[in-house]
This record gives structure tokens, C-alpha cells and sequence, in this order.
């Protein structure tokens, strides 16, 4: 028995090695460059202890960004969630397409971040673009106006552009879901009586929460550390209004030239999305368990 | 056998440090030139030096702004870095402050010598008892108008502050933006400020003893009118970069600009009528006697420390500023890059591009009025490092931005706008 568990390690060892090289050194380096003084790529830098810790945890700046992408986070769960569901359910019905359909909706997915950006910058822009137009002429303003002209306006558009490009492929998941659930439970709630709402409230809603449990961990991860796009768009503006942590972190190292101050930031973050995964996969789990 | 093995050891061996010698120096120049046919020009001019010098062979690796910041420091403290590499004055102190530069003066003097260089390129590359790269080219931000528009509103060019606001409102329609300012939080917007800024007479940001003297009334006073005229651009501007305005003047949304040229976008996305595109220096403040504007003086550093590829490097610059090659270096994009030699201002190779021919009178008034350039940080012939990091947070389009999205005063978002840049300068 002793032998055989050796020879287990042995053959994890490789493995384990591989793991602890590709995402242990680079977050242990992290921590260490977190506690030293270094301001550029290539300078050198004095141990300093806590204190980029004790400074960035006294900034605004740091809370600011963390709250926007808290909110961040939750406007894109909230937005792709009832896009995707609404979506899988119609892909989950029969009707002549669907195939293809299904195929092409992940097409904004597929899409080179750079190529989303610059095609709605372009619909969004007051000059030559699509959108102000179209909203004048249907009477819903009566003058051009800037998406990203302040902070609110801009997070909503980023959230909107974010989800556009994210909710088919959320859809998808949802679908695999949707497509597990026997036929013969909506029969059977069908010959009951059941209407459409009472069908989704008690058999679709309950069966897919599983499905729906590890969207949000992975999806709430993804969004959490998203960069592309906001950069693109806005680079953390107007005013500071979609600077979430991400874009913090790169506007400290690369152009505050604070990269250990930085290193803590993303320090902090890792372990602020560290904490949320361990303590939502064990309620999930628990959650398996009940059922 | 033995003998004619003998011989071929024998040839190889005397081959051998033959061929050592005659190795070619190998050097490399990294640029921000990215558009294609940019980086066509510059090889061009590479081939021929190639083929004029055997004993050098030059290549180019273009890159791009964005990174540039971030890679080349890494790079050098890898050992992996460009024997040469373009620079704009903010990134210069950066790579010094690690001690990637050495000083070029000797070079530049004897440069200086031959070809005359404009006093204000050299200023913001010369500090700390050194020289830190060579001037290339130069870019100056300038008031672009159509003639035919501003004939028809019965307007003038505008001179003065009072005279610009006027313009851009009697130029105000339903069709139209009067002027088409960006208030993003982007280097764009950084240049636009100090322009304005430095027609107010807000041009130094450090005092003479290296203290920050950005809160004083007249940035307080630049700031007022500019966060009002940008009032007339249109509103999506807070997150414009140089494309949208260029966009916006091209497509006739917008009245009036200010930008380095948009000779190229309206040669060739709008009428690309050389007699109605109007330049002028952009209007100062009431008071104020003489007209500036932000001028970058683009450079390339030195970096190796071979004194093999150092010299080399050297005959590859000095080819480059020769009139004959300069005038066709700059042309890369015609009517955007300026000579920064007195030489290269009156070169044939310069002047003959079809397109300069075109728009001769525009560039003879942007090269008149880039002698009048300034640049944050630089102007006082003391460079203090910080500067790098305010120019890279943007600080000076961040207080716009205060104003025009936050709902400050001028005076509160300038005050907080000091305060930042001594947080970044710690």
C-alpha cells in the first residue's frame, strides 16, 4: 500500500512540478514584488514590508475601482444571464433554422475583441455613427449624445457592449443544460396542468440551477477580469468612472511606473476572487450534496 | 590525401579570421512608425544604406506606443533590447533613469555642426549634463479650418481667445460642431490643453527651482475656456483620440480642429482641395502677444554599448539627416512630419513629394509656426524624471476631464490636478 502511494506521487510528481512552475512562481513572484519598492520594468528595487499594502488599502483609488468592479461583475451577471436564458430557451424549442442559429449566435463571441470595439465605437460616435440617428428619428432624443460621456452612461455601455459579445456563449452552456432535462417531466407537469410559468418556475429553474451555479463562478472570474474592452473603449474614463481593478493595476505599472504598488493591487485582487471561488464552489457542492 | 587534407585545414584556417573580420556589424532600430507604408519608406532608406555600407547591415522592428513604455525597459534589462529606438521627449527619462543612456552630445555638436538643428528640438533631449538622443522630426499642433466655410460665415481667423469662441459658435449648427475638441483622458487631450495652456501664458509647469507651478491662475484661466469652448464639440468627445477629429473635420461635422496635420485624412477621405484647407496658429489668450503651441520633437536614442554598433548607429543617423535622404525620410506621411535641421527645412528631397507640392502653403505655415513649440515638462531647460510619469497618467487631460465630466470648477479641479502630480512625482 506504501509503495503504491509512492509510486502515485511519483507519477503526479511531474504534474505537480508543471503546476507549482506555470502558476506558483509567477503569484509567488507577485507577493514578492508586492513588498519591494520597484517603480519600473528593469529598475531595482528595496524591501519595504507592508507598507505598498498599508498604502494602497488607505487610496481611494484602490476602493473606487474595486467597487466598480464589483458593480461591474454583478451588471454583466445580471444583463448575460437574462439574455442567455431568454436565448436558450427560444434555441431550445424546434422550429425551421434552428440548427444554423444555433451554430451562428456564438459569431459575437468568435469576433476579435479589437473588431467588437471598433465596430461600436463606430455606431456609437455622433459623427457618422448608426445609433444617434436611429434614436432622433424614433423621438427618443432629440440630440446627439455621448455614450461615454459620463461615468454612469459609460459603465452601462461597456456592460451592454460586454454582454453583447459574452451572452451567446453563456447561452450555450445554458443550452447543454436545458437540452439534460427529460421531455418526460414537461409531459408529465403538461398533463398535470402545468402551465408555461409553472413549468419554468418548477422544473427548468430548479434543473438548471446547477448549470446556472458554475456560469456564475466562471463567468463572475471572467468578467472580473476583463480589460480589453474597457481599455479600448474608455481606458478606465470619463473621470475615472470604469476604472475597475484591472485597468488600475496596468495605469499603475505602465503608466504610474509603480509596478510593485501595482503587484499588490492585482495581490489583493487574487485573493479577494481567490475567497469568492473557494466559498461559492463549497455552496455549490453543499448544494449538490442536498440534492 | 594527407596533403591535400593539410591544404584544406590550412585555407580554412587562414578563411577563418578573414571571414571574422569581414562579419558585417548587425544593428536595430525599433520604431512607433506603424502603418505600412511608413515602415516601406524606412526600409527603403535601410536598403540603400545596406547597400552604401557593407560593413553594416541595419534592420527596423516596427512597435507601438502602447507598449513601448512597458517593453523596452524590459527588453534592455533583459539584454534583448534595439540598438536604436525612437523617442518623444516624456520617454526619454524613463530609459535614463535605468540606466540605458548614455549621453550623445559629442555626436549631436558635430550633427549640429553640419546640419543646424532648431533650438527647441534639442531643448527637451538636453538636461542633466547630457544630450540623451537626436533629434528627428517634429510634430506641432495647429488650428485647422476650411476657408470656404469661415468665407461664408463671414468669419475671420481668429487671433485671440474671444475671437476663437465666437467662431466656433457663429460656426455652430444643427449640421455642425463649431469646434471639435477631445476632453478624453489620452495624450490627445493632454496636447490640446497645453496648447491652449501655453497660449495663456501657462507654459511652464515647474518653477525655475524644480517646484510644481501647474495650480496658478492663468492654467486656471486656459482650463475655464477650454473645458467652455469644448462645450461646442460634439459629446461623445470625452473619448476621442486623434482619428475621431480627424473624422469629424473630414466629414465636415466639425468647424474648426486643432491637430499636428490632417493633410493626409483630407487628401484622401474628404475634398482634398489644397486652396480651401485653412492652417493658422491656434489663438491665445487676451493679453498675450505671441502665438505657441505644443511641439514634439521626435528623436532616436542611442543604446548600445558596443562600440562597434555604436558607431555604426551613428553612420545610420547621419545618413538619415543628410538633406538628400531627409527630405524622403520625413515624407513617410507627407505634411505631419517636420524637418528639425536647417538644411533639412530647405531640402529638394523634402519639398518634391508630390503631396507637399500640393500643400506647400499649409506646411510652410506649420513649419513658421512649430518655431514657437513648447512641451510640458521641457520647457524650462531643467527636466525633472517625474515628468515621465504625470505625461503617462495623462494628468493634464484628467483635471480637464474633472471639469467636464466631474462638475468641478476650474480652480478646484487645477488645484486637485497639482495634487496629483506631486502623488505621482513622490
Amino acid at each position: 500500500m506504501r509503495q503504491s502511494r509512492f509510486y502515485a506521487f511519483v507519477f503526479v510528481a511531474p504534474a505537480l512540478l508543471m503546476l507549482v512552475a506555470i502558476l506558483g512562481w509567477p503569484l509567488l513572484s507577485a507577493v514578492l514584488l508586492s513588498l519591494q519598492d520597484v517603480r519600473s520594468v528593469g529598475s531595482e528595487g528595496s524591501w519595504v514590508g507592508l507598507a505598498n499594502y498599508r498604502k494602497v488599502l488607505s487610496n481611494t483609488a484602490f476602493w473606487n475601482a474595486s467597487w466598480l468592479s464589483i458593480v461591474w461583475v454583478v451588471a454583466n451577471a445580471a444583463v448575460q444571464t437574462v439574455l442567455a436564458l431568454a436565448a436558450a430557451l427560444v434555441l431550445n424549442q424546434r422550429f425551421p433554422g434552428v440548427r444554423i442559429a444555433r451554430t451562428w449566435i456564438i459569431l459575437t463571441w468568435i469576433v476579435p475583441t479589437v473588431v467588437v470595439v471598433m465596430i461600436w465605437r463606430w455606431l456609437f460616435s455622433t459623427s457618422g455613427g448608426m445609433i444617434n440617428p436611429l434614436l432622433i428619428q424614433i423621438g427618443i432624443i432629440d440630440r446627439p449624445i455621448g455614450f461615454f460621456s459620463s461615468t454612469w452612461s459609460a459603465m452601462a455601455t461597456l456592460v451592454f457592449i460586454n454582454s453583447w459579445r459574452w451572452f451567446p456563449f453563456i447561452a450555450l452552456m445554458m443550452l447543454a443544460g436545458l437540452t439534460r432535462i427529460p421531455s418526460d417531466l414537461y409531459e408529465a407537469a403538461r398533463i398535470d396542468g402545468a402551465g408555461t410559468i409553472k413549468r419554468f418556475t418548477r422544473i427548468t429553474w430548479p434543473l438548471l440551477a446547477p448549470t446556472l451555479g458554475v456560469l456564475v463562478i466562471v463567468g463572475t472570474l471572467l468578467s472580473f477580469n476583463v480589460f480589453d474592452i474597457i481599455w479600448l473603449l474608455t481606458s478606465g474614463g470619463p473621470a475615472g468612472g470604469t476604472r475597475t481593478l484591472p485597468i488600475l493595476i496596468y495605469e499603475t505599472a505602465f503608466k504610474g511606473y509603480r509596478l510593485s504598488e501595482a503587484a499588490t493591487v492585482a495581490v489583493l485582487a487574487s485573493v479577494l476572487l481567490m475567497a469568492f471561488a473557494f466559498f461559492a464552489t463549497r455552496s455549490l457542492a453543499k448544494q449538490g450534496d442536498e440534492r | 590525401m594527407r596533403r591535400s587534407l593539410t591544404t584544406l585545414l590550412t585555407s580554412a584556417a587562414l578563411l577563418l579570421p578573414v571571414s571574422a573580420w569581414a562579419a558585417p556589424v548587425e544593428i536595430t532600430l525599433w520604431h512607433m512608425e506603424q502603418p505600412p507604408h511608413r515602415v516601406e519608406r524606412i526600409q527603403q532608406l535601410m536598403d540603400e544604406f545596406n547597400a552604401a555600407h557593407p560593413d553594416i547591415v541595419v534592420s527596423q522592428e516596427p512597435q507601438n506606443w502602447g507598449e513601448i513604455y512597458a517593453k523596452a525597459p524590459a527588453a534592455l534589462s533583459a539584454g534583448a533590447g534595439p540598438d536604436m529606438l525612437f523617442a518623444i521627449p516624456d520617454f526619454t527619462p524613463i530609459l535614463k533613469d535605468i540606466g540605458a543612456l548614455t549621453s550623445v552630445a559629442d555626436f549631436v555638436t558635430e550633427l549640429d555642426k553640419k546640419h543646424d538643428f532648431l533650438d527647441s528640438a534639442l531643448e527637451s533631449y538636453t538636461y542633466d549634463g547630457g544630450v540623451w538622443a537626436v533629434p528627428l522630426y517634429n510634430m506641432s499642433m495647429n488650428l485647422w479650418y476650411r476657408k470656404s466655410v469661415f468665407a461664408e460665415a463671414g468669419l475671420e481667423v481668429p487671433t485671440t481667445w474671444a475671437d476663437w469662441k465666437a467662431a466656433a459658435e457663429k460656426l455652430s449648427s444643427d449640421q455642425t460642431y463649431g469646434i471639435g475638441l477631445p476632453a478624453n483622458k489620452q495624450l490627445y487631450t493632454d496636447q490640446t490643453v497645453y496648447s491652449v495652456m501655453a497660449n495663456g501664458g501657462a507654459t511652464e509647469i515647474y518653477d525655475e527651482n524644480g517646484k510644481l507651478r501647474f495650480d496658478n491662475p492663468q492654467t486656471v484661466a486656459a482650463y475655464e475656456f477650454y473645458a467652455d469652448l469644448q462645450k461646442l464639440s460634439p459629446p461623445d468627445n470625452t473619448s476621442w483620440t486623434w482619428g475621431e477629429a480627424e473624422s469629424c473635420f473630414a466629414s465636415k461635422s466639425c468647424g474648426m480642429i486643432l491637430q499636428f496635420s490632417v493633410i493626409s485624412s483630407y487628401d484622401t477621405q474628404a475634398e482634398g482641395d489644397a486652396n480651401d484647407l485653412g492652417v493658422a496658429a491656434i489663438p491665445h489668450a487676451e493679453g498675450e502677444s505671441q502665438h505657441n503651441t505644443i511641439a514634439y520633437p521626435n528623436a532616436v536614442m542611442m543604446l548600445s554599448t558596443d562600440e562597434a554598433k555604436r558607431k555604426a548607429s551613428e553612420k545610420f543617423v547621419s545618413f538619415l539627416l543628410e538633406p538628400e535622404n531627409y527630405g524622403r525620410f520625413l515624407n513617410m506621411e507627407p505634411g505631419l512630419f517636420m524637418p528639425v535641421t536647417a538644411d533639412g527645412a530647405e531640402a529638394e528631397s523634402f519639398w518634391n513629394d508630390a503631396t507637399v507640392q500640393k500643400y506647400r502653403s499649409q506646411i510652410e505655415t506649420v513649419i513658421a509656426n512649430s518655431g514657437n513649440g513648447k512641451l510640458f515638462g521641457f520647457t524650462s531647460g531643467r527636466v525633472f524624471p517625474a515628468i515621465a510619469a504625470i505625461s503617462a497618467q495623462n494628468i493634464l487631460a484628467e483635471t480637464l476631464q474633472a471639469i467636464v465630466v466631474g462638475g468641478k470648477t476650474a480652480a478646484e479641479a487645477v488645484s486637485d490636478g497639482q495634487a496629483r502630480m506631486n502623488e505621482v512625482s513622490e
